[in-house]
């Protein structure tokens, strides 16, 4: 890759604020970006990241400062704007349509597209896009729903570059993705960078952000802390410019073994559909287990059968030596099931609804007298967890869709705490989207949980996350379980190893 | 942690600056409204009279009750009930025929048939996940069937006149007034400080949350629709009562109106977001425009033009403003 240094800026934020309220969202931010390179902004959840990644893609307009694209200070009024004068967002949601075909989505919202749709120019295009991408062996003509997570990331971003855009910003590409669709990712921003684009990378894998970027930007509390090169720092400083003056706190250590004898949770010959079979694990009192897979390896089908939603799952789980009749949420949660899917805002929160009742969502009868609410008793329980999740009492009344992904995390997993009846409680990737020092407390709750009895099953793609918070893991690859280890007898790189091209138990049979 | 402004960007269909616009222009077509209203008011003879004011809340009465049961359906996210006219007269007509068992029994009675008039296609929709709409036309055409068979669909008239004390004034106000602020009431209560008011909330809100979160969905939707159901037979009865019998004709616009002045009252179409005594209110606002446009003599055309209007303007408002607080 040529030197950066000496190229042209594509976008120059000077002093650039926002106030939502009364709160400064941002506050006086300066960076700029260049042809060729990549930049990352980083900060925790609420940091600003996202507010400022809306001001130049248009969804939010600045009340302080100045955005030049290319020289060019007039304001971005809107998202079509942004497009037009060459800025395309990759969402950290993906966007694409599964039911349409590879071509389509590419050229679907392009601004420039004939109205009557020229099938054989349009497949050259598209053909040349994916190629860029590193989507070599991917027909224009293919069902997107046919490719992986990954697969339709690089199919959004392949969409972005359609649009000649000039600056790319990626919203945490990689949040949903496995380890080596990650590297996918990786070439194709390389490829674009060196093709003479900008690119605006927003991670919170900060590993990820010294490994690709040329420049590293921090933002702290709506402010900006530095702009970097990422030559020039390591992990540990560029935690330290995002964490300011509170220490992170330490990895919790080692539980002590034994606690809660017994089995908690037996399951036996657990399949979904014909893609998962032959899932067993016999899980104990207070103890963490990670079923540890990429992106389709049926972690998720077997947590989501376990908590009813999988109709078509078929086999034995005990809870407390009673049998689960599988296929019913209300069957799974009356049997001590509680589940957090991870999708916070599809089958999750209520987002429209405010944080006090999210909370108390799960536990209406505990609040109740008979039919009838004891309002008293209810604002006293929400004031209580939303103290235990560490997030200010006076946000109660806020509508969650206001929160930050961290903080709606920690609401979501705040649901599930300092519930009794719950035996068994199912996270599937719990930490998605959220900062290190949401990861960190959400770790810790998770941790206090099985302090207190509950066992804990969950999913994960990310390997640090399975080798700090599980005490038992379980590989699992195509739908099939590959290895069982304790904690403390694998590392990084058998755990990888398992997860990529593990020989599932079984298989030969 | 500072953290308000985070959450993924809106893909919305109309751009920020236009929907501001939209929004304002808007609002200042409903405050100009609202000034001609008053105007029209100020200048209209008879308007502000004890008697006329007294002709609006009377007016309120039916639909009131009705709509409460609507909102309720709304909140749920079940969008609306198409059936709820006419179980308001099927339930006039069955409550008429029960009359003969005494007045007591017949109000009892009565309620509970709505109630389980409603419950069964609240089980279906809760339980089945099955389209409300064309769930609630189905029930409409099963019920008027279901009447003409019993009673070949002639008017059925009160064996006797036990009835009427629910025609009576009470400082000049209708009983159907009274009861239907005995409704709202009861409503209001059970959708903020029951157990059950408050599930329904969080469905209206996200159901597939819900569903995940294990909430007995079709309990739901039975609870809600019989709810409404309830509502309908209480409407029913003050109709029949009214009418000094019932048939289907009974029905009119009943359904629409309760659907208007949940609108106008606030409530989201698509659920989580309302609330019972809002509706009133939107009730009492669409009855006071209608009694002014009658009042200086126009139309029965152009009281419904204006209501359409009316419903249109305030649905867009609450939409464009339910985007802004998501931004």
């Amino acid at each position: 890759m040529n030197d950066p240094v000496e190229s042209r800026n594509l976008i120059d934020l000077d002093a650039v604020s926002r106030s939502f309220g009364a709160i400064r969202a941002v506050d006086g931010v300066s960076f700029q970006v260049r042809a060729g390179e990549v930049h990352a902004l980083c900060g925790h959840n609420g940091a600003g990241k996202s507010t400022v990644v809306k001001m130049i893609t248009g969804l939010v307009q600045p009340d302080g400062g100045r955005i030049l694209i290319n020289g060019d200070e007039s304001p971005i009024r809107s998202p079509q704007e942004a497009q037009r004068r060459g800025i395309a967002l990759v969402d950290q949601e993906l966007s694409v349509v599964p039911i349409l075909t590879v071509a389509d989505n590419i050229l679907l919202g392009g601004m420039d597209e004939p109205f009557v749709n020229r099938p054989r120019a349009a497949r050259a295009r598209v053909r040349e896009l994916l190629d860029l991408v590193g989507l070599a062996d991917v027909d224009p003509t293919d069902s997107t729903a046919d490719l992986s997570m990954g697969g339709r990331q690089l199919v959004e971003i392949a969409r972005a570059l359609g649009r000649r855009a000039k600056l790319l910003v990626l919203d945490e590409p990689t949040a949903t993705l496995s380890s080596n669709e990650i590297e996918h990712v990786f070439t194709a921003v390389r490829q674009v960078a060196a093709s003479g684009c900008g690119v605006i990378y927003v991670s919170h894998r900060l590993d990820e952000v010294l490994e690709l970027c040329n420049r590293v930007t921090v933002l702290r509390d709506g402010k900006l802390v530095d702009t970097a090169e990422a030559k020039t720092i390591d992990i540990d400083q560029l935690v330290s410019m995002m964490l300011g003056d509170i220490a992170p706190a330490p990895v919790p250590s080692l539980p002590d073994a034994g606690r809660g004898a017994g089995r908690a949770v037996r399951i036996k010959d657990l399949s979904v559909g014909t893609r998962t079979s032959g899932f067993g694990l016999e899980a104990s009192h207070g103890h963490v287990y990670a079923l540890a897979g990429q992106v389709g390896s049926g972690a998720t089908e077997v947590l989501r059968a376990m908590a009813g939603l999988e109709p078509t799952a078929y086999g034995l789980v005990e809870i407390g030596g009673k049998r689960m009749r599988l296929g019913s949420p209300g069957a799974a949660v009356k049997s001590g099931v509680s589940y957090l899917s991870n999708d916070r805002k599809g089958d999750g929160l209520f987002l429209g609804l405010s944080a006090r009742e999210n909370l108390i969502s799960t536990r209406l009868r505990k609040v109740s007298r008979g039919p009838f609410i004891n309002m008293a008793a209810l604002r006293k329980t929400a004031a209580k967890l939303i103290g235990i999740i560490r997030i200010g009492t006076e946000r109660l009344p806020e509508p969650v869709l206001n929160f930050s992904g961290g903080n709606q995390q920690k609401i979501f997993l705040g649901r599930t705490l300092e519930v009794p009846e719950i035996e068994l409680l199912l996270l599937d990737e719990p930490t998605r989207g959220v900062d290190v020092k949401g990861r960190i407390e959400i770790h810790n709750l998770i941790r206090d949980a099985a302090r207190d009895g509950t066992t804990v099953i969950f999913a994960s793609t990310e390997i640090d996350e399975i080798l700090d918070l599980a005490d038992d893991i379980v590989t699992m690859r195509s739908g099939r379980i590959v290895g069982r280890h304790p904690r403390g007898e694998v590392d990084t790189e058998l755990l990888l190893a398992e997860m990529t091209h593990g020989r599932p138990e079984g298989a030969t049979s | 942690m500072s953290g308000a402004t985070v959450g993924a960007p809106e893909q919305a269909a109309v751009s920020r600056g236009a929907r501001k616009t939209i929004l304002l222009v808007l609002q200042v077509l409903v405050a100009l409204a609202a000034i001609i209203v008053v105007i029209g008011a100020a200048t209209t003879e008879g308007f502000f009279s004890v008697h006329n004011l007294q002709a609006i809340l009377a007016s309120v009465g039916f639909v009131g009750i009705v709509a409460v049961g609507m909102t309720v359906i709304m909140i749920s996210g079940s969008f609306v009930s198409l059936s709820l006219g006419t179980q308001a007269a099927v339930t006039a007509i069955f409550f008429v025929w029960a009359l003969k068992f005494g007045v007591a029994q017949a109000i009892v009675m009565t309620v509970v048939v709505g109630t389980l008039l409603g419950a069964i296609q609240g089980y279906a929709i809760g339980g089945f996940g099955a389209n409300p709409i064309v769930l609630t036309i189905a029930a409409v055409a099963v019920l008027e069937g279901l009447v003409v068979v019993f009673s070949s669909g002639g008017t059925q008239t009160p064996p006797d006149d036990s009835y009427t004390f629910l025609n009576s004034t009470i400082i000049g106000l209708p009983v159907t007034f009274f009861v239907m602020i005995f409704v709202v009431a009861c409503g209001e209560f059970i959708m903020r400080r029951t157990r059950f008011g408050k599930s329904t909330y969080m469905v209206g809100d996200n159901r597939d949350a819900a569903y995940s979160a294990g909430f007995p969905m079709a309990a739901i939707g039975a609870g809600v629709f019989g709810l409404a159901g309830a509502a309908a037979a209480v409407a029913g009865i003050m109709l029949g009562a009214y009418n000094q019998g019932a048939s289907l004709l009974l029905t009119g616009s009943l359904t629409y109106d309760a659907i208007a002045a949940t609108l106008v009252g606030g409530t989201l179409v698509a659920g989580g977001k309302g609330s019972v005594w809002k509706t009133l209110v939107g009730a009492i606002v669409i009855a006071t425009i209608t009694d002014l446009l009658l009042l200086r003599g126009y139309s029965e055309g152009v009281q419904i033009m204006v209501k359409g209007l009316l419903v249109i303007t305030v649905v867009i408002v609450v939409h464009l403003r339910s985007q802004g607080t998501r931004a």
